[in-house]
């Protein structure tokens, strides 16, 4: 499903030359639930970057559903994130002007969907996170925990094969961040959606399928939980 | 599209403080459009028209030969018996009035000006029963009284008789050059001070009567010039080519105001030159204040713009949302500006502003003495109201360019 191979990415910090991945090489199949882990700095949100075509890679290759998208340019790249990912950020990212009901329908509107078919799928995909009857609610009255549900909710609505979640939980209190996940797991589960988040909690890890530990830019180790 | 225009529009009324700041500049821009360009139309309009009222008339009969000589004033390049052709020009329904301009030297003496002294002058004798038919001196009189035929009297501008400090019932002496040649002088009384608004004129009025000067003068029934009016909307070319046809005189030349105020009419438009760089200007300064506000909107957006831009949202459809945007600031600005614009109107044209400290000294070519009004003109709110919309939509896409040079995750991660 997804496929790195012996990428490379290098940083210009300045004068200095920041190696943030050195040769990371992985295999991600369809449907798991997998924790890029690590300290700071290591290299996770690059990895994701990478994974999610917002970045370009200096060396290697990465393919997606067969289609090698290191070498996409910008405007296929954009249609290729479009078409294919679903995205949730440390930070939210909802857009305040927005109730929670247009901040998924939003997602929709960039694809060719039926207006009938955003009404129906926007308001199932926000019942299905748990915030029923919240639709109308802009992002400033909601607590950080809906919050990043209205974005689960985002990421899934167009039914992506892939979610990828940079730190989905770092910005949560714990009871609330596990919530987050034990929802995640449950989408991973119920629509075989395939998540890759990334998280230095190591309470994160618990519900990962696979944690690929990242150190320095370089994969330390890669295991399988069950 | 709808989903665009709706975030565009939510993001007006987030943002509502920016919003009218913003709205609120262009408006003042466009109100001092409207308003600049009103007091420009309305100098132009009645520096034309005082031109006309005080100067040139509508149409000017001369010798043929006079306008080439016609700073030297002769007095033997003239118009021979002009009151046959006042009068066929009149049966013909014109109004016209002779006229007699001579230079001179006016001799002022110590008894009425407190110490002798001269300076060189230029008088404008007139006709002071048919002038008032083609000029309006008569409306301008602030002091004594209008000229009588056949009198020994002489009107004079209020800015000269302040400079002279000549008063009603003083006398003052012409010296100049009669119809041959010969050396004339005259004692006139000033029996009139005239406050004439074209400042042109006001700066060295002086007027008497033709009879008495055509005396003094041994005109022998000629006058130098004859002076037309024609109706505002008459056709001046066409109606010259009638005139010239009527005298049927292949000696006299008929010019139009326009022939006659050529230089007017080229400082004129060096002043239109003058006042589009102020209007221009005027945008400018708009336009630099929306786009840094549209700069400032955007980069407090950066990392909304980046997680768009990370769901695939294209940057046309981006760049789109904040033209949506700053097109909506635009409207309303414009709205209050036009409102504002119109409002400060009905005080340019009908009160107006007095200038008249600057104009007494300086020359701008403008025949207006103080009192600057505006004049209304629709097509300029109309095209203030599109410009300011246009413009600002168009200055947004600056700042919308520079964020999306940057890369998504430098948008995300500030
Ligand atoms: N835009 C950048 N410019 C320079 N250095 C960067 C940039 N982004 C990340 N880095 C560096 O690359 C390394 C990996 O960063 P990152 O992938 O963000 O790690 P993590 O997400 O695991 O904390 C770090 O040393 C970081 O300082
Ligand atoms: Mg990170």
């Amino acid at each position: 499903m997804i496929k790195i191979d012996k990428v490379i990415k290098n940083y210009q910090n300045g004068e200095t030359e920041v190696k943030a991945l050195r040769g990371v090489s992985l295999e991600i199949q369809k449907g798991e639930f997998t924790s890029i882990a690590g300290p700071s700095g290591s290299g996770k949100t690059t990895l994701l970057n990478l994974i999610g075509c917002i970045d370009k890679l200096d060396l290697g290759e990465i393919s997606i559903k067969g289609e090698k998208v290191s070498s996409m340019n910008k405007k296929e790249k954009t249609s290729f994130r479009r078409q294919n990912l679903g995205f949730i950020f440390q930070t939210y990212n909802l857009i305040p002007v927005l109730s929670a009901y247009e901040n998924v329908a939003f997602v929709l509107s960039l694809l060719d969907v039926s207006e009938k078919d955003v009404h129906t799928r926007t308001m199932n995909v926000l019942k299905e996170v748990g915030l029923e009857g919240m639709e109308d609610r802009k992002p400033a009255k909601l607590s950080g925990g809906q919050q990043q549900r209205v974005a689960i909710a985002r990421a899934l609505v167009k039914d992506p094969e892939i979610v990828l979640a940079d730190e989905p939980t770092a910005n949560l209190d714990s009871t609330t961040g596990e919530d987050i996940l034990k929802l995640m797991k449950s989408m991973n589960e119920k629509l075989g959606t395939t998540f890759i988040f990334s998280t230095h909690d190591p309470m994160v890890m618990d519900y990962a399928g696979r944690i690929v530990l990242l150190h320095d830019g370089l994969i330390k180790s890669d295991k399988n939980r069950r | 599209m709808k989903f665009l225009i709706s975030l565009a529009f939510k993001n007006l009324t987030r943002y509502r403080r920016r919003t009218l700041i913003t709205a609120g500049a262009i408006a003042i821009g466009i109100m001092m459009f409207i308003m600049v360009d009103s007091m420009l139309r309305g100098a132009e309009y009645e520096s034309v028209r005082n031109l006309k009222w005080y100067e040139t008339a509508s149409a000017r009969i001369y010798n043929s030969e006079y306008w080439e000589k016609r700073y030297q004033m002769p007095l033997d390049i003239n118009i021979p018996d002009y009151k046959e052709k006042v009068q066929k020009l009149e049966k013909n329904g014109y109004k016209v009035t002779p006229r007699i301009s001579f230079s001179g030297e006016l001799i002022l003496n110590v008894i009425d000006f407190g110490e002798d002294g001269s300076m060189s002058i230029k008088v404008t004798a007139i006709d002071p029963q048919k002038d008032s038919d083609v000029f309006h001196f008569n409306d301008t009189l602030v002091e004594g009284r209008f000229l009588k035929p056949g009198e020994d009297g002489i009107l004079i501008g209020s800015w000269l008789a302040e400079d002279i400090g000549a008063k009603i019932g003083a006398w003052v002496t012409i010296v100049t050059r009669g119809n041959g040649g010969f050396y004339q002088s005259m004692d006139l009384e000033i029996v009139g001070i005239l406050n004439c608004p074209n400042p042109i004129v006001n700066r060295n009025l002086l007027m008497m009567p033709i009879s008495t000067a055509s005396d003094y003068l041994e005109m022998e029934g000629a006058a130098t010039e004859i002076n037309i009016k024609l109706t505002d909307n008459a056709n001046v070319k066409a109606e010259t080519a009638v005139i010239k046809s009527l005298i049927g005189n292949n000696n006299l030349s008929v010019y139009s105001w326009e022939d006659l105020a050529f230089d007017f009419l080229a400082v004129l438009e060096a002043d239109r030159g003058g006042s589009n760089m102020i209007l221009i200007l005027i945008f400018i300064i708009a336009a630099v204040g929306i786009s840094n506000t549209m700069l400032m909107a955007i980069f407090e957006r950066t990392r909304e713009l980046g997680m768009m831009r990370t769901l695939g949202m294209s940057d046309s459809a981006i760049r789109l949302t904040f033209m949506f945007e700053a097109m909506g600031i635009g409207i309303i600005g414009s709205i209050m500006g036009v409102i504002l614009g119109i409002c400060i109107n009905f005080y340019v044209v009908n009160v107006g502003f007095d200038f008249g400290f600057m104009l007494r000294d300086i020359d701008i070519g403008y025949r207006i003495q103080s009192v600057m009004r505006g004049a209304w003109n629709f097509d300029t709110a109309v095209i203030a109201f599109f410009a300011g919309i246009i413009i600002t939509t168009i200055v947004a896409l600056l700042p919308t360019r520079r964020a999306l040079r940057m890369d998504i995750p430098s948008c995300l991660r500030s």
